[in-house]
């Protein structure tokens, strides 16, 4: 491909925490989670990097979110993955939420290089609000074949307020949903 | 957390504020399964989950935190904590444990 990405660090594997894994999200799948604030969507992605998997002895994930990469560092303890901001400032790891090809491409490339790796996409209603919503729902259909071919598993946050219904069906046309009621938090 | 336990079918649940209420209620409850948040007033919650121990060998502890402090989780997992939870939990996380975990 002619496009740029950008392009993550060596070394991306979390080190085993000796929890249990929580979440069974299958290898090949994307999951639409439907809740605000994204915190299953991020406590599965944790989980997923924290513990063994079945198929691969060890994951490696991929975040791009609207929350700032210290932040989740801070909040997750993730060392090692690559983290990518949803921002319009400039920087290494910040991707404009405008340029839908190198968000694209960024994420093919970890597929390609990391199979049954994880990828949270987290920041959708802001990729929908810079662009609109044909051009982010060709993103994460895009994705989702490229995640369908690696084995990898995708986690896409969404807020349901912020889409009308035929928006979130067309989004779980070809994803697993993950329902608000399951989302339910304490 | 209570709501969430109910919900998922746990009816029977106690809950304390710190280490010695916590400690207070175990001794007098002797739950099965004991949710434990690392950040407490006063004494942590490894010398919690240390202190539960000590009063039964076999009881099951989740550590609970809303921050993913590695360093914290190896001691709480060291202390005899057989499990971690990141705050706030929901239904299949949840589940998830005491399906694990529980009878």
């Amino acid at each position: 491909m002619g496009l740029f990405s950008r392009k993550p660090k060596d070394n991306q594997r979390e080190d085993g925490l000796g929890i249990s894994r929580k979440y069974n999200l299958l290898p090949g799948k994307c999951y639409i989670v439907e809740e605000s604030p994204p915190d299953l969507s991020f406590d599965a992605f944790v989980n997923i990097l924290s513990t063994q998997d079945e198929a691969c002895a060890k994951v490696t994930g991929l975040a791009i979110s609207r929350q700032h990469p210290d932040m989740i560092k801070q909040k997750y303890g993730l060392e090692r993955t690559p983290l990518f901001w949803l921002a319009t400032r400039a920087g290494q790891d910040v991707i404009a939420p405008t340029n839908l090809g190198i968000l694209t491409h960024t994420i093919i490339k970890f597929i390609e290089e990391n199979p049954c790796g994880v990828i949270l996409l987290d920041g959708l209603e802001y990729l929908v609000s810079n662009n609109d919503f044909n051009k982010a729902l060709r993103v994460v259909n895009q994705v989702n074949d490229h995640v369908a071919q690696g084995k990898c598993r995708m986690i896409v946050p969404v807020d349901p307020r912020a889409f009308d219904p035929k928006e979130l069906a067309l989004l779980e046309r070809n994803a697993e949903k993950i329902f608000g009621a399951q989302a339910r938090r304490a | 957390m209570i709501e969430l336990l109910v919900r998922v079918g746990f009816h029977d649940v106690a809950e304390a504020q710190d280490f010695d209420e916590g400690a207070a209620i175990f001794r007098k409850e002797r739950p099965k399964i004991s949710f434990v948040d690392m950040i407490l007033p006063g004494k942590s919650g490894v010398e919690l989950t240390t202190e539960m121990l000590k009063i039964d060998p076999k009881a099951i502890v989740i550590a609970m935190s809303s921050i993913v402090n590695k360093k914290m989780i190896r001691e709480s997992l060291d202390s005899g904590a057989k499990d971690f939870l990141l705050k706030p939990t929901n239904e299949i996380a949840l589940g998830a444990v005491l399906a694990m975990w529980s009878d």
